[in-house]
């Protein structure tokens, strides 16, 4: 229990007289055995000890052995704990000193090294009742300098008090039974319903007061100081703006309160006497600032409409997050859509293609007791974009016209082909032609209308006048008639270069009427022969 | 091509997972916005210069602290109440010897009380014996630097050491914030 120790064993054999025990003990981190103070040469069958120098925290083993004059015996060696796993706590001391209608209570937490880490941390259970009417009982949770409220006057009350560790899952043991009579009730009773607002950049603290013609003051407290079971009577401040004043409030700047917990009391006082001081009220203060109006950017995508929001400048240590409210309607109707979330950035999926959609945006700040909105921010409005529906669409639409663009042209060809063929039909032969005319020669007349040769007639007609005849160059039978009275024959000069004039008049003359044959197209037409000698004036061609 | 889109998908995923985890809740904010509050108030903390370089130990950090990834998210939650119990407690001891200023303390010590309202809350009342064990070794650490100090009788210089380890703790403390 708390520091002490007790520390049992049997004895193996009860009739053997002038035995004693001692005991040794270990720590984790030593090698030798040090001597148990309190349990050397015990003659009982259990000693205590305490732990006040060790660390309680550490692992221990003991050893013990029996001793009969100058003979010991062998070691028996304790399994090793934890002190601190071990150890129960005990009953804590309690002081109490009565008021009309509350009592004063003073808890000193129990043991001294054991529970050395874990002063502050105590939870006091308190368990207070009527003397006369035991049934009626209550527990509270208390601190270790704390008063107990809404009690009557003059009356024989009586309470127990345990520590508890809840987070070591111990619960101590209950204290003796404390009875106190409280006194008589005050003239001036102490100021009820204590509350805090928060206005501007104030604080406005209030009370009711049944009776008029009072002045009150205040006192403030740091919340930790709570903690502690020290005297902390004195460590009572006044707050600014708070004393003496009529009525039943008063007002005093956030600034002078930083964001902590404090604890608050007022007291009346009328010039003579003082009440007694109110409840203390817990009072956690939270800073309030000025938020401006977040700055608001809308972008449409494809899918969706973006919304993203900024804070305007940067803002004051705020200890609190902000969180963000959209408020979204279509610029026909007047039927606003709202969305809340912490994060910047918001997405609205489901909104109707190519409609204009118009939004406002604010901060909110939340605390644990007030909560602060800025002003809403410019409205912006946005068209979305078409649907995802009719996005595919298009989508669809645009492969189709890609795929049935070149298709469409190479029909248009085709048909421009056709129109060509028909209308505009080509000069040059089909290549079946190939078939047909296997010689070169005539094959070359035929075929390359463009490269005809000059062909050279040579037709005396009479020996005087001899005329020699030219065609025009190759375009395509092209003729002219050059004013001659002879008979114009086209024709190529023959194989040999010799002056026709000096072979005979007939063989040139076949030569060009074989000409004059296939020249004027009609392959299958033969052209009628022109006699030999029949040749008369120049025949116009 | 396509392992290029790959590479940028994957990033981007990675970028948006830890964008999304930087998103913090109000007690994490708050608990931050603490504990900077207190470093920069034990920095501020200036007394009796002294050369105290010899005097420093190692006070064994125990590895709930300097290793939080094996913790669950209750632990955690524990670990930094425990931590700033401690610190508390620690900075209610006498230290006259160093001339810090008295108002700088009180202020550290109500922020600090600040941070434990906020995770009384938000303890877990389920105690386990991990937990339990977990409290011990924690104890252990912070007793050490208690021992340290009463041992050197709470000389300026054995506090400087300790300032110097605390203000590690609120930065071990910022760090299992992100744990939360």
């Amino acid at each position: 229990m708390d520091d002490n120790f007790t520390l049992k064993w049997n004895r193996s054999n009860e009739s053997v007289p002038n035995v004693t025990f001692s005991a040794d003990y270990q720590m984790s981190e030593m090698n030798n055995w040090i001597q148990l103070p309190g349990c050397q040469y015990v003659a009982d069958t259990e000693c205590t000890f305490s732990f006040l120098k060790l660390n309680v925290l550490d692992e221990i083993t003991l050893r013990i052995r029996a001793e009969r004059g100058n003979s010991t015996s062998a070691w028996y060696i304790v399994d090793s704990f934890i002190p601190f796993l071990k150890a129960q706590i005990g009953p804590p001391e309690v002081h109490l000193e009565a008021e009309d209608k509350a009592v004063k209570i003073n808890i000193s937490p129990p043991g001294k090294q054991m529970w050395s880490m874990d002063r502050s941390r105590f939870i006091y259970s308190v368990v207070i009742w009527e003397n006369s009417a035991r049934t009626e009982e209550r527990t509270e949770t208390v601190y270790p300098r704390d008063m107990i409220y809404k009690l009557s006057p003059e009356t024989t009350y009586c309470l127990k008090v345990r520590a508890e560790l809840p987070l070591q899952k111990k619960v101590g043991v209950y204290s003796a039974v404390h009875c106190v009579n409280t006194t008589a009730e005050n003239k001036l009773p102490p100021p009820e319903n204590i509350e805090v607002d928060a206005a501007n950049q104030n604080y406005v603290l209030k009370w009711d007061y049944a009776f008029a013609n009072v002045t009150f003051q205040a006192q403030w407290l740091y919340g930790y100081l709570k903690q502690f079971p020290e005297d902390h009577s004195n460590k009572w401040k006044q707050i600014p703006g708070c004393v003496h004043v009529r009525t039943t409030q008063c007002v005093f700047p956030q600034r002078a309160f930083p964001d902590r917990v404090y604890f608050l009391r007022v007291q009346a006082s009328d010039g003579n006497s003082t009440s007694l001081w109110s409840e203390e009220k817990e009072f956690r203060s939270e800073a309030q600032t000025v938020i401006l109006p977040p700055v608001l950017n809308v972008k449409t995508t494809s899918h969706a409409l973006h919304a993203y929001v900024g804070a305007s400048r940067e803002p004051v240590d705020l200890h609190r997050p902000l969180i963000y409210e959209i408020r979204f309607w279509e610029n026909a109707s007047s039927a606003e859509s709202r969305i809340l979330q912490e994060q910047t950035d918001f997405t609205f999926p489901n909104l109707k293609p190519l409609t204009v959609y118009c939004f406002k945006a604010r901060a909110h700040l939340l605390g644990e007791k007030w909560n602060q909105s800025s002003d809403f921010s410019d409205v912006v409005c946005e068209k979305t974009k078409p649907g995802a529906t009719s996005r595919t669409w298009l989508v669809a639409g645009i492969c189709v016209l890609v795929v049935s663009v070149p298709v469409a042209v190479y029909i248009v060809k085709g048909l421009l082909r056709c129109l060509n063929y028909v209308f505009f039909p080509s000069p040059k032969p089909p290549s079946s032609i190939d078939e047909y005319f296997s010689e070169q020669p005539l094959k070359n007349l035929l075929l390359s209308p463009s490269e005809e040769r000059t062909e050279r007639c040579f037709i005396i007609e009479d020996v005087r006048s001899m005329t020699v005849l030219e065609e025009a160059k190759g375009t395509g039978g092209d003729l002219r008639a050059y004013h001659s009275p002879t008979l114009l024959l086209l024709g190529e000069p023959p194989a040999e270069t010799q002056h026709p004039l000096s072979r005979g008049l007939p063989t040139s003359v076949s030569l060009c009427r074989k000409r004059i044959a296939t020249v004027f197209g009609g392959i299958s037409r033969p052209f009628p022969a022109i006699a030999d000698g029949e040749a008369g004036p120049g025949v116009p061609l | 091509m396509i392992n290029r889109c790959i590479l940028q998908i994957a990033l981007l995923l990675c970028f948006s997972t830890t964008a999304l985890s930087m998103s913090y809740n109000s007690l994490q904010i708050q608990l931050w916005h603490g504990s900077l509050t207190c470093a920069k108030l034990l920095l501020q903390l200036n007394g009796t210069t002294e050369d105290c370089l010899n005097e420093r130990i190692n006070f064994k950090v125990p590895k709930e602290i300097k290793e939080p990834q094996q913790l669950q998210k209750e632990d955690t939650t524990l670990v930094i109440f425990e931590m700033l119990n401690n610190i508390f407690d620690i900075f209610r001891k006498n230290f006259s010897s160093t001339g810090w200023n008295e108002t700088l303390v009180e202020n550290l010590l109500g922020e600090t009380h600040l941070q434990i309202h906020h995770l009384k809350s938000k303890i877990n009342k389920k105690v386990t014996l991990e937990s339990i064990r977990m409290n011990l070794r924690l104890k252990s650490y912070y007793w050490r630097i208690m021992d340290y100090l009463e041992t050197k009788q709470y000389s300026n210089c054995a506090w400087k050491i300790v300032q110097l380890e605390i203000f590690r703790n609120f930065s071990f403390i910022i760090m299992l914030i992100d744990y939360l």
